[in-house]
């Protein structure tokens, strides 16, 4: 039930709502839980129509770079 | 558009971390128990299929993870007195109207005329009781941390006279704590909930490894978070180390989701809570703070106490909960207790051991 799901945020309606884009699926979500702003075009985590944290872009590069490890070694 | 997940799901790299995981595997030389607390993780692990791509050596056991499950008949039964004496109109998760009460689930109940209304997340409760201000309406509330700390800013900003939630939330450090402290079980290693630690980040698990000396590593849900996750605790094993690897780093801060934390310490207060057959559990639970009786369903009601059976006939949830037992050894198990016929908790959620288990034939350990 912990469920999250990945979307891309792709409008900012108001302070504390956007529209997420889920595979194909637009829906809004509430951004009451979120310290940081949110911009078009982040990555972040809905759970129950709440956005409960954001994708942190340059960690994601990071995790690759331990792939490559991983892969290489 | 959603998160390129695809390359978190590339064959490639499962072959990879499996190849790496089988060289660590060799080296330790004996069995590895680990354990995980997370439904997702079950459900995640067992639909990509992954235990048959890990050696024998390697046994995932599922924890007490699924909140569904884990919640007591005695919460259902509470919820039904309330619906039934005060004429509320129940609202909850839809995988909570099959969950066992000691006589009846939510969804038998609505059988016989009981309002039970099956809700996406507390907004559309929040929602129906705005449009029908005649009528009362409860939320019941299940989960940890990721889903109550969504109902703790509904707790903190709802003021609605005809709105109540009942709260059965959990916290998932000190159930690890607990399961740790227990003789009769026996594993090496926690894979620790991604998504509950996207709320209470990585810091929480320090005294796992500190006081337990006890592996911990942080995964996400596709193939190549997961098996991240037990490559990092393999590699803890091997060097004879305990840490806590944080392997979901793109969505877990140390941290945590700070405003995320901050709205649960408002709003709740720690509290002992009851886990399905487990009995009491001190410390495991957050209930509404006194600052915010108005909207707490057990202050507004005054129900009274319920003789209440969490376990049915023949039913081992409670093994089957904390990894003790595996759902093929249950005489019920996808006989009388089946994924369309729930007759214990385990058996309901999609994510819940006994479910999973039947839908992919998951086979969790071998004998």
């Amino acid at each position: 039930m912990c469920l999250a799901i990945p979307g891309l945020v792709c409008e900012i309606i108001s302070e504390k709502r956007v529209m997420v884009d889920i595979t194909g699926v637009r829906r809004e979500a509430d951004t009451s839980l979120l310290e940081e702003p949110l911009d078009v075009g982040d990555y972040v985590l809905v759970h129950t129509g709440f956005i409960i944290q954001k994708l942190d872009p340059e960690q994601a590069k990071e995790d690759l770079k331990l792939w490559d490890e991983i892969l290489s070694s | 558009m959603s998160e390129p997940t695809q390359k978190y799901r590339d064959k490639e790299m499962v072959d990879a971390i499996i190849r790496k995981i089988k060289q660590l595997t060799e080296q330790i030389g004996e069995k590895v128990r680990i354990m995980h607390v997370c439904g997702t993780h079950e459900h995640d692990l067992a639909k990509a299929g992954l235990r048959s791509l890990l050696p024998k050596e390697i046994e995932l056991i599922a924890g007490p993870g699924c909140p569904v499950c884990v919640s007591s008949a005695q919460d259902v039964d509470e919820v039904l007195w309330i619906a039934d004496n005060h004429n509320v109109t129940i609202t909850t998760f839809g995988d909570m109207m099959r969950v066992p009460g000691s006589k009846e689930s939510l969804y038998q109940a609505q059988g016989r005329g009981v309002d039970v209304q099956v809700i996406y997340g507390i907004s559309d409760a929040i929602k129906l009781a705005e449009e029908n201000p005649e009528k009362e309406f409860l939320f019941f509330s299940v989960g940890f941390e990721t889903t109550s700390c969504v109902t703790a800013a509904e707790v903190i900003r709802t003021k609605l006279p005809n709105f109540s939630i009942y709260a059965s939330h959990k916290l998932i450090p000190p159930a690890m704590e607990l399961l740790m402290q227990r003789d009769d079980l026996e594993f090496q290693g926690f894979l620790a909930p991604g998504h509950v630690s996207t709320i209470i980040g990585a810091k929480p698990y320090d005294f796992i490894p500190e006081k337990y000396n006890f592996p911990v590593a942080v995964a996400g849900f596709e193939p190549v978070d997961i098996l991240l996750g037990i490559y990092a605790l393999l590699k803890q094993f091997n060097e004879n180390t305990s840490r806590v690897d944080n392997m979901y780093k793109r969505y877990v801060r140390h941290e945590g989701n700070v405003a995320a934390l901050k709205t649960l310490e408002e709003a709740y207060v720690v509290a002992d809570a009851r886990w399905r057959g487990l009995g009491v559990w001190p410390n495991t639970g957050h209930e509404i703070a006194d600052k915010y009786s108005h909207i707490d369903a057990k202050k507004k009601y005054e129900i009274p106490e319920l003789e209440t059976t969490d376990l049915h006939s023949g039913c081992i949830c409670d093994e089957i909960l904390v990894g003790k037992s595996k759902p093929h050894q249950c005489k019920l198990f996808n006989k009388a207790c089946r994924p369309d016929h729930p007759i214990g908790a385990c058996m309901v959620s999609h994510e819940g051991t006994c479910n999973v288990a039947a839908t992919y034939e998951e086979i969790i350990w071998e004998d």
